[in-house]
């Protein structure tokens, strides 16, 4: 889910953008630097939504090189066990499909598919009811359930189920 | 004091005890063996690479997708918590709903296209697919008033994290709220009557999705 997030980093800038944009070469390098990474503890940063504070620059030893402190407020997402997403689903096998809700990728394992529900291959795979009445395939919209994350150094990678009550597909695209 | 006529008394200390109870006691302490589940082991250790399609690996995955079934199952009764555990992690951190989230999303690139003049600052693909996933999950026409509603399932222990959940999840039933976020069990004589109160005041509120059958 989203978190509106107050985080703090330090920013090193090189002599030559000091002057009076200073603060606004600072904004712009956090933006580059920060926007669109994933950490283990908060997720992907998805937006800066604002600068709370730009502390005292000290000089770095042996280089001409200033480092801040900047805190700022931002917008990130990140899954966690036991939560209801909705996702779109992106690529079926007979393993399972994957989903992507947000920058986050899901997977789910066909153990953690209803029994029901079969694989059918073809030029478009999927799983399907034996009555035929719902369909998994790609693009359809999937309500799921988070049971386990996975933390990369910038990726998060999640395993999720539709077995349980309330949980399935939402929207069937061909309908 | 003299007793039994003997002229001294034995001194009993709790400390010291016969030697063969001892004995007996600590080995059957040895004996014991406590074991703790170890809550985060079946997910930890998957070792899923990045959307690998190969048959030959994510057979692999297969069976370790069934050990982890058996393994989710014996732990549900700590899933229903992670939810709960897991807001101490992001302490100051505002839990917000997808319509929140899309709000406030939207905003900033709606300033980025008019404050843009530095052409290297392009908005990361994450941001497009964050707004895209926020604006599919906006379902609420006012979020403000259904922030207001949910808010006041607080004074019942409900945490920001499972009000975030019930108003993603627009639920039709309360029903369906306990099953989709089951650490609300243990408190349902007390939350059955609010939360129907809740849901019945932001049903009016969701948009009207024409693509729903």
């Amino acid at each position: 889910m989203f978190f509106h997030i107050v985080l703090e980093r330090n920013m090193q800038l090189h002599p030559r953008h000091f002057g009076r944009n200073l603060r606004d070469n600072l904004v712009s390098k956090l933006m580059k630097d920060v926007e669109g990474t994933c950490s283990g503890k908060h997720g992907f940063v998805v937006a800066i939504t604002g600068i709370e504070n730009v502390g005292k620059g000290l000089i770095r030893d042996g280089t001409g090189f200033v480092t801040f402190p900047v805190k700022y407020q931002c917008v990130v997402f990140r899954p966690f066990k036991g939560e209801i997403l909705e996702a779109v689903v992106t690529m079926v096998n007979k393993m399972g499909f994957f989903a992507e809700a947000g920058p986050v990728q899901i997977f789910v394992s066909n153990h953690l598919i209803p029994d029901d529900m079969e694989f059918q291959s073809g030029d478009m795979p999927n799983y399907t009811t034996s009555d035929g009445s719902i369909k998994i395939q790609k693009d359809s919209e999937v309500r799921l359930k988070i049971i386990g994350t996975r933390v990369d150094a910038t990726e998060i990678f999640c395993i999720g189920t539709i077995k349980d009550d309330f949980l399935g597909v939402i929207n069937d695209p061909t309908a | 004091m003299e007793k039994n006529g003997k002229g001294f008394s034995m001194p009993k200390s709790s400390l010291k005890s016969t030697p063969s109870k001892d004995d007996s006691s600590q080995k059957s302490k040895e004996g014991r063996k406590v074991q703790f589940n170890n809550g985060g082991s079946p997910e930890e250790r998957f070792d899923y690479s990045k959307s690998n399609g190969k048959s030959s690996s994510s057979a692999d995955k297969g069976g370790r997708g069934n050990t982890a079934n058996v393994k989710a199952s014996k732990s549900k009764e700590k899933e229903p918590l992670e939810l709960r555990l897991n807001q101490e992690l992001l302490k100051n951190a505002k839990c917000l709903m997808d319509c929140e989230a899309a709000e406030i999303i939207q905003g900033i690139q709606d300033q980025m296209t008019l404050l843009s003049q530095d052409a290297t600052i392009k908005l990361p693909v994450s941001f497009h697919k964050g707004l895209q996933y926020s604006q599919a999950n906006a379902r609420y026409t006012n979020t403000h008033s259904v922030r207001r509603v949910l808010d006041t399932l607080k004074k019942h222990g409900v945490v920001e994290g499972e009000i975030s959940v019930i108003a993603n999840a627009c639920p039709e039933s309360t029903e369906e709220v306990f099953a989709l976020v089951p650490s609300l069990k243990s408190k349902k004589s007390i939350l059955q009557e609010p939360l129907e109160v809740a849901l019945m005041v932001i049903k009016p509120l969701r948009k009207v999705d024409s693509t729903s059958v």
